[in-house]
């Protein structure tokens, strides 16, 4: 669905580099994530991706359509949803849905079917201009549903959102990618990427440090840890041991054999813990 | 096609939410609403003459037919009345010899003394001969206020004005709501949506102009021609919406920045109506001064399609020009 090669990307001429090298493939009906903190150039891919920025250097197809120069047809394929909420404020969400249905060549989907999704039926006619910063976002991305798209860009989907809507919106991505869609989806938060992603690239400062599924990565690079409570002295005590670091394997033998163990599971690595082994910086 | 009027039909629901758009479209019949108010009767008046109270009768009748006749006792009360400031003809019927002696100020349309001259001859000549000039002709030599005549030229020119501000409201709605991104990832081309955002801006210039006037009361004008040259001058206007527009997300200092326009416009329409006509070159860059001097012709109905065809394509020149320059910066903004 997608393939990208050698991709750079600098906003001033000379300038430093937004994406420096990037390299991945976007195979059809995955949901694919781009995780790095903030400033990391996530927005940025996705702008030359779908268009709204150019393409500067390096090789990028979209759907089938070289995006050095994109036909608007595409688009018809294609949903985009942005990080900053863009919604006309003096038109209702009804009138904001149907002005941009209008402007695709296929089928839409309706818009009050789409409101209920996200829960906005009951503001259906309310200016997007008195929404919350929340209600706007969901707006948003809504649209981006409404051509049914085979592609999907998703950046920031459930960022400022309240849990619970956060939680409705990546039902709503997952359902969606089980019906077909293909996902490309950027966020700073690993929990996000961790749930929805089947592959996530590991991206920091413009380069792509390394592209696996959350599962491999857990098991590649996820140190295994167990933790255990257990009594000394009449004590409750509890403590987290490497099952790799040979002190930390001889401290859970005495553990074990002292026999006085309550709880002991093992932990896995976080994506964010991995990050930081990778990259050195976390996801702030 | 579709896609262009979904654009329109979106800035005009979005337009009557907004107040500053719903003040420029009704401001043109507004600012000649006021006009037609400051002269009351424009329609009933004629060329003005004055005549001594010993005129006789049947030359009195004649002279009513035509003009606005006032009397006064003798010569002296006439040229007191001549020399105030309106345009009042003096007319002394010479009993002796059967002829007029007309009497002017000096600063009367030359026009209008002509068409006297023609009217005054044809007294005494037979009833069935055809005038050569008919009541039609005076109705723009001299039925035509001069306030009528450059009020309706102003609001015409600023007509369009207001339609490129407009566009450039409708564009500071896109920036300010961020809106374009979305627009610029949907199935939409760059030109269907530009013209579409161009639309409403011209239409409002050509609506309004028209309203104007047929409020003033034009009568049966050239509307083809008005057509024309208001369709190139509202180019003008609407490539500087744009180029305004595009880089502006807060309507208010929009809306300043294109008050800038109005210098041209007030220079051109001041200069060709003050300016001895030889230097009328210092105003031939701006486009407004063309396009004034059309509409002057068109309202005065002594418009020729070649001059309006020439002014037109003046405008259109100067405008390709003015769009060359804003090209990059309207393409870039609307990114
Ligand atoms: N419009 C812009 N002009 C100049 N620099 C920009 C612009 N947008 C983003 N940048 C810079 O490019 C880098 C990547 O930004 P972005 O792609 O938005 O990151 P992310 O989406 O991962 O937070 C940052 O250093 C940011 O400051
Ligand atoms: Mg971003």
């Amino acid at each position: 669905m997608i393939n990208v090669n050698g991709l750079y990307h600098a906003y001033e001429k000379g300038g430093p580099f937004a994406v420096k090298n990037a390299a991945f493939k976007v195979e059809k009906g995955e949901i694919f994530g781009f995780l790095g903190p903030s400033g990391a150039g996530k927005s940025t891919t996705q702008g030359i991706l779908t268009g709204l920025l150019p393409l500067q250097k390096g090789e990028v197809t979209v759907a089938g359509c070289d995006m050095k120069k994109p036909k608007r047809e595409i688009f018809n394929k294609i949903g985009v949803s942005f990080e900053q909420s863009n919604v006309y404020g003096k038109l209702t969400a009804r009138e904001n849905l149907n002005f941009y249905s209008k402007l695709f060549d296929v089928n839409t989907v309706d818009a009050g079917t789409l409101l209920k999704l996200v829960g906005l039926d009951h503001v259906a006619d309310k200016k997007a201009g008195e929404f919350s910063k929340g209600m706007k976002h969901r707006l948003t991305f809504v649209r981006s549903m409404l051509n049914k798209p085979e592609l999907w860009f998703l950046d920031e989907p459930t960022t400022g959102l309240d849990p619970a809507i956060a939680s409705q919106i990546k039902d709503i991505i997952k359902e969606e990618n089980n019906k077909g869609t293909t996902v490309f989806l950027t966020t700073h938060n690993m929990f996000v990427a961790d749930e929805l992603c089947d592959r996530v690239a590991f991206i920091i400062d413009g380069e792509i440090k390394l592209i696996d599924s959350p599962r491999n990565l857990k098991l590649k690079y996820g140190e295994k840890m167990v933790s255990v409570e257990h009594n000394e002295d009449g004590k409750l005590v509890k403590e987290q041991l490497s099952l790799i670091i040979k002190e930390d394997q001889d401290r859970l033998k005495t553990i074990i054999s002292r026999g006085n163990i309550e709880i002991m599971h093992t932990k896995e690595a976080t994506l964010e813990e991995i990050f930081i082994k990778v990259t050195g910086r976390g996801l702030k | 096609m579709k896609k262009i009027l979904t654009i329109i039909g979106r800035d005009i629901k979005s337009g009557t939410r907004d107040w500053l758009i719903i003040y420029l479209s009704i401001a043109p019949i507004l600012f000649a609403l006021v006009i037609k108010g400051l002269m009351p009767g424009v329609e009933s008046t004629t060329l003005n003459v004055v005549m001594q109270h010993d005129t006789p009768a049947d030359i009195s009748e004649y002279m009513e037919s035509y003009f606005d006749v006032e009397y006064v006792s003798d010569l002296e009360a006439m040229n007191d009345r001549i020399l105030r400031l309106d345009d009042v003809y003096g007319v002394v019927y010479d009993s002796n010899n059967e002829g007029f002696e007309t009497i002017m100020q000096g600063n009367e349309s030359a026009d209008a003394h002509i068409a006297l001259g023609l009217i005054l001859d044809q007294y005494g000549l037979s009833e069935d001969t055809v005038l050569p000039v008919t009541v039609e002709f005076s109705d723009v030599g001299w039925e035509m206020s001069p306030l009528k005549l450059y009020g309706a030229n102003i609001i015409i020119l600023f007509t369009t004005v207001l339609g490129g501000m407009m566009i450039l409201l409708n564009l500071v709605e896109e920036k300010m709501n961020n809106t374009l991104s979305a627009v610029n990832v949907s199935p939409i081309t760059r030109t269907e949506f530009i013209i579409g955002k161009g639309s409403l801006g011209v239409l409002l210039a050509l609506l309004g102009s028209i309203a104007v006037i047929l409020i003033l009361d034009f009568g049966s004008i050239n509307y083809l021609m008005l057509l024309t040259s208001l369709l190139a001058i509202s180019f003008i206007s609407a490539i500087v919406g744009f180029g305004i527009g595009v880089v502006n997300d807060e309507p208010i200092a929009a809306i300043a920045s294109m008050k800038v326009t109005f210098v041209p416009v007030l220079a051109s329409i001041f200069g060709s109506m003050y300016l001895p006509e030889k230097w009328h070159f210092i105003l031939f860059w701006s486009p407004f001064y063309w396009a004034y001097n059309s509409i002057r012709d068109i309202l005065l109905k002594t418009a020729q399609w070649n001059q309006i065809l020439l002014n037109s394509f003046i405008i259109l020149v100067l405008t390709a020009i003015l769009f060359f320059t804003l090209r990059k910066r309207i393409a870039h903004g609307l990114k």
